[in-house]
């Protein structure tokens, strides 16, 4: 195996996967899109990470280099990465919990009042029409055999 | 392989034209630009189409591995990761969003077991995959249980639409110039450059070794050990925190007595 081309292409997939995390990032209103595309940036800087500690595994005196573990500094800090997107990730869903009760929906747009003082407003242009392929969400496929309620199921849940 | 890997060679127009990643980059921000949600027509067609497009002239261009065998495999994780990642923003529901970024995130635990990564491979899938990605469906089941809303089907509008994935292309532009002798320099690999390589990697304290995983944690106990005592902390300052902001308290007082008067 090339070394060095696997560190480039390993490169480029971690770079191509930040910046795809930056553009939805920047883009989409829905909060939790927007934290999707942040730890989507984490993700392709982890990449790279690995991408180096690997080649830095296979050059000469990597074995001399024991006390910062030569090729293994990567991953290390891989793992910090996960353990502060876990943090990261429960906070924020405790955050975009209590504002969308607050605001009754998902949309960043509606906090736009912290704006700085002298900013103009941000007004929605005209909204695509929801098509009905849109409209349709992710189902399950029934599996197995269908239970058989008995009267008093029926008597407790009647929309079974 | 001394030298310097990281320095940007300033091409001509003419090279740069001729170059198939300046082209697979601006196809990609065309398709990126389509498919994000706005109202051109057939834009999901046309969008797909040009970032396989973009996908097949970013293949042309890129070093080769070796072996055909591990070519096609790193070819087929990378384009899962980035497909899947590309769908993420794309999607109008979050739903399929974070649908769409589990399987990124099974894509890049594909590229970590392919770089000898083990246990990173596995803690993305347990981490990410089985529990970051349940609470962000859990969370989008609690907060919008109505059906699709209209701020999924429009962006800010044009300007950060059309400057973001400018800003984005240039990035990957830059990163490709500054690699650019890196691809040089990998095209003439002596064999037995690559040969000691692959025998310092798979030595006793090489990321191949059998002992993947005793290596690992003895690093990590030892040298960093103060990090994970520290990243411990973190988790439980994480964890209080999200309790005491999601928990919420007593109704204000004022609530209470409308609430009795009503």
């Amino acid at each position: 195996m090339n070394e060095l081309s696997l560190l480039y292409n390993y490169l480029l997939v971690g770079g191509l996967l930040f910046v795809i995390g930056l553009i939805g990032f920047l883009v989409r209103r829905n909060m939790i899109v927007m934290f999707l595309c942040a730890e989507m940036m984490l993700q392709g800087v982890s990449v790279s990470l690995i991408g180096f500690g690997r080649y830095h595994g296979g050059l000469p005196g990597s074995e001399s280099s024991d006390a910062w573990g030569g090729a293994w500094g990567g991953q290390m800090l891989v793992i910090f990465i996960i353990a502060v997107a876990a943090c990261e990730a429960a906070i924020a869903m405790a955050l975009i919990l209590m504002l969308s009760r607050r605001a009754g929906k998902l949309d960043a747009a509606v906090w736009q009042d912290l704006r700085e003082p002298g900013q103009p407003p941000f007004i929605d242009q005209q909204v695509p029409e929801e098509r009905t392929e849109d409209r349709v969400w992710p189902t399950l496929t029934p599996a197995g055999i269908r239970p058989k309620p008995d009267r008093d199921e029926l008597l407790h849940r009647p929309r079974i | 392989m001394t030298g310097a890997l990281l320095a940007a060679q300033v091409p001509s127009w003419q090279e740069a034209l001729a170059c198939p990643s300046f082209w697979a980059i601006a196809i990609g921000a065309l398709a990126v630009w389509v498919l994000l949600p706005n109202r051109i027509a057939y834009g999901k067609t046309l969008g797909g189409a040009l970032a396989i497009i973009s996908a097949g002239l970013f293949a042309s261009d890129w070093p080769l591995l070796g072996d055909w065998t591990s070519q096609a495999v790193f070819w087929l994780l990378a384009a899962i990761t980035l497909g899947a990642a590309i769908c993420t923003i794309c999607s109008r529901s979050p739903v399929y969003s974070a649908i769409w970024f589990a399987l990124s995130l099974l894509g890049t635990a594909g590229l970590f077991f392919y770089q000898g990564a083990q246990f990173l491979g596995v803690a993305t899938i347990v981490v990410y995959a089985g529990a970051i990605v349940v609470t962000f469906l859990f969370v989008i089941m609690l907060a919008q249980p109505e059906g699709h809303s209209d701020y999924d089907r429009i962006s800010w509008g044009w300007f950060p639409k059309t400057f973001s994935v400018l800003a984005a292309a240039t990035f990957v532009g830059l990163l490709t110039l500054l690699l650019g002798n890196l691809k040089q320099e990998s095209a003439n690999v002596p064999a037995a450059t690559a040969q000691q390589a692959a025998e310092r990697l798979h030595a006793t304290g090489g990321i191949l070794t059998e002992q993947h995983m005793a290596h690992l944690g003895r690093h990590l106990f030892s040298t960093h050990l103060i990090s994970v005592e520290l990243a411990g902390t973190l988790l439980l300052a994480a964890l209080v925190g999200a309790v005491a902001i999601a928990i919420q308290g007593k109704p204000r007082l004022d609530t209470r007595i409308e609430e009795a008067l009503r």
